[in-house]
């Protein structure tokens, strides 16, 4: 079975070509590797190829078919691109993109204040909310002028990360 | 002179663990305080006793005195060890414990409040003969008190905050016109910080190192340090590397600022573990800074060299004890280095990153030491700091125990929330930090080097691999329906496979 894998900024096409036990051989791009690969079901996996030796861990992402993969010196951000990932993403593009307007926790926090109330007029660069996580606090600005729409939290709120915070329009 | 049964630990995290040790190994009761965030903590599993304090916010549990004092007393602790952070210089806390009758492991309430004080600590050491950084000995609350402090000082200069710590209200001044402004945010930032705004000023040292200085006082006025530790990596004024003996150091300089340390130690009749920083500057002038009246993060690479367990000492003399040694009887023994492992990113200047571990494996062999507190689906609460572990390190030399570090960074792997081991494994391998040239502007001056993160390994066709396998197998298994059960709801980390290659 073959589908694309999105890794960082580049998508490679990836085919199982054929298998005994746990030697494979895989084709990645059009090049073929033949493969000594083991791994367990929470995603360590040892692959030796031409005799050097991989260790590589997948850590699943916040959304089904996304991981982040850790090598030994760097991280990369992986996405399995099956039929429906593949709908998905087409029906996506089609829509509008809001979520870059709105303000978005990148990390569980806690809410220390909240700067802006609903119908403010915001102006790209201005700090909307403040949100603390251990220790230190972050001021989150709006991204483009616009009017708030809707205020999602309050003050000593616990939030998780990728949380719309603030809804802007 | 009391012996101490039972000790309750006002703390969490790696410190609270690695106090736990060494009360075992004297055959002394634990007992754990935690918040709702803590429930699962490594701490509470460590300890013999376990009692709920609080709400996660330290501010309703690790820092709530009668709360803690109450657990004391109906656990029936004889002792409270304060860690650092949280209470361990909170004078009303310890002056608590000794009207309620238990022993607080620290000095006495009264040093602890006047070394808290960084105005009056500056008085009081000036007073012993102690050189300290030049500056105002009164709080500075107008533009022209500033400005004349200014002109008698010279620039630059920097403000800081008279409760100060953890560089809040700091701020450095380069041209008059800049000081009112400066003077404003410096007070403002204090009174929101420590509720309390006086702020003084102090002349600006260039390019300094940051060297300290380990004490160790008994309560029969036996006083003795334990050498320094060179603390100059640093970023946003909080320390990442540490190292003993200092690549700065001279024997004669040790020698002398050792028995400055004492002295300062012995003016304000220390007791107890404690801490002389100082400032260097690039022609070993040194200067007192200030003192920690507690337990340090890096004390470890000081028991490293010495071979003496920092807590064990501290419960001895909190046990009223003696010394046991003189100062001719310490000696520092080859080098040691300590990294701090943080959840924190990097290459996103140095942002938390709270989060669920998801696999750690955590580097052993000759001469690795690690304090650490997390493990596998831990969930690094987001109420506390980001500290996960501390890497130590011993070798013969400095080179060998670069080396050694570079081994045990290869070694400790942890997944599941960003941390600081890449960024520190770069240092050892930055030709500045391997020739022992750098100070406190270390990070700054090295960022180019410091940022690149280029992956030598060049393995993405690897990964594409792995990533494709994994869901294969994934595709697979959902084919048959394992629920064979499903388990309460529990913060604990799910294990439906055993896992082996």
């Amino acid at each position: 079975m073959s589908f694309e894998i999105q890794i960082n900024n580049r998508t490679a096409w990836v085919n199982l070509i054929g298998q005994e036990g746990n030697i494979l051989k895989i084709e990645v791009d059009g090049k073929v590797y033949e493969v000594d690969l083991l791994h367990t079901s929470d995603g360590s996996f040892s692959i030796i190829e031409d005799g050097k030796s991989y260790n590589i861990e997948l850590v699943p992402g916040n959304q089904p078919k996304k991981y982040t993969a850790h090598t030994l010196y760097d991280t990369y951000d992986i996405t399995v691109i099956d039929a429906e990932a593949r709908y998905l993403i087409n029906r996506k593009s089609n829509g509008t993109e809001s979520s870059q307007k709105n303000i978005i926790s990148p990390m569980p926090g806690k809410v220390v204040k909240v700067l802006v109330n609903e119908g403010d007029i915001i102006k790209a660069g201005e700090t909307a909310i403040i949100i603390s996580a251990m220790k230190m606090e972050s001021e989150y600005k709006a991204a483009v002028n616009g009017l708030v729409k809707k205020v999602n939290v309050s003050e000593g709120d616990a939030v998780q990360s990728d949380q719309i915070l603030i809804e802007l329009e | 002179m009391n012996h101490i049964k039972k000790i309750l630990i006002a703390n969490r995290g790696e410190i609270a663990i690695r106090i736990m040790r060494t009360c075992r190994e004297l055959n002394i009761k634990t007992v754990a305080v935690f918040s709702d965030a803590d429930r699962t903590s490594q701490h509470v599993r460590y300890a013999d006793e376990a009692w709920y304090i609080g709400k996660s916010p330290s501010s309703e549990s690790y820092l709530n005195i009668d709360k803690i004092i109450e657990v004391a007393k109906r656990s029936g602790a004889d002792a409270i060890h304060p860690g650092y952070g949280f209470l361990s210089e909170n004078a009303r806390f310890a002056f608590r414990c000794m009207h309620e009758g238990i022993i607080f492991i620290g000095p006495s309430p009264k040093v602890i409040r006047q070394m808290g004080d960084k105005i009056e600590a500056r008085k009081l050491m000036s007073a012993a003969g102690i050189p300290v950084v030049p500056g105002t000995s009164r709080p500075v609350s107008t533009q022209e008190e500033a400005l004349k402090a200014i002109r008698d000082i010279g620039l630059p200069v920097m403000i800081k905050a008279a409760a100060g710590g953890g560089g809040k209200g700091m701020r450095l001044i380069f041209k008059e016109e800049d000081i009112l402004e400066a003077l404003r945010a410096s007070r403002s930032e204090a009174r929101a910080a420590f509720n309390d705004d006086s702020v003084y000023i102090e002349k600006y040292i260039v390019s300094p190192h940051h060297i300290e200085f380990q004490i160790l006082a008994d309560q029969c006025g036996n006083t003795v340090h334990l050498f320094e530790r060179e603390c100059s990596i640093q970023r946003r004024h909080q320390k990442m590397i540490e190292e003993t003996p200092s690549p700065l150091m001279t024997p004669e300089l040790r020698a002398e600022m050792g028995r400055v340390a004492v002295q300062a130690a012995k003016a304000v009749k220390y007791t107890g573990a404690g801490t002389i920083e100082f400032l260097v500057d690039k022609d070993l002038n040194y200067y007192f800074l200030e003192m920690n009246t507690r337990l340090q993060v890096e004390h470890p690479i000081t028991e490293r060299v010495t071979g003496i367990d920092l807590v064990k000492q501290q419960i001895k003399i909190a046990e009223g004890q003696k010394l046991e040694f003189a100062q001719e009887d310490l000696h520092q023994t080859g080098h040691a280095i300590e990294c701090r492992i943080y959840a924190e990113d990097p290459d996103n200047n140095f942002m938390p990153s709270p989060g669920k571990i998801h696999k750690i494996s955590e580097p052993l062999g000759f001469g690795v030491r690690t304090d650490g507190y997390v493990f596998e689906g831990y969930d690094i609460p987001i109420h506390y700091d980001p500290l996960i572990s501390k890497l130590i390190v011993w070798g013969n030399t400095r080179d060998e125990t670069i080396s050694r570090m570079r081994r045990a960074l290869y070694e400790y792997k942890i997944t599941g929330v960003k941390t600081s081991i890449n960024f520190v494994e770069r240092i050892m391998n930055n030709e500045n930090f391997i020739r022992g040239k750098y100070d406190t502007h270390f990070i700054e001056e090295n960022q180019e080097q410091l940022s690149n993160k280029k992956d030598p390994e060049n393995c993405e066709d690897m990964v594409i691999i792995a990533a494709y396998i994994n869901y294969l197998d994934k595709l697979n298994r959902a084919e048959e329906n394992r629920k064979a059960f499903a388990p309460a709801q529990s913060r604990w980390k799910k294990m439906p496979y055993i896992n082996h290659f």
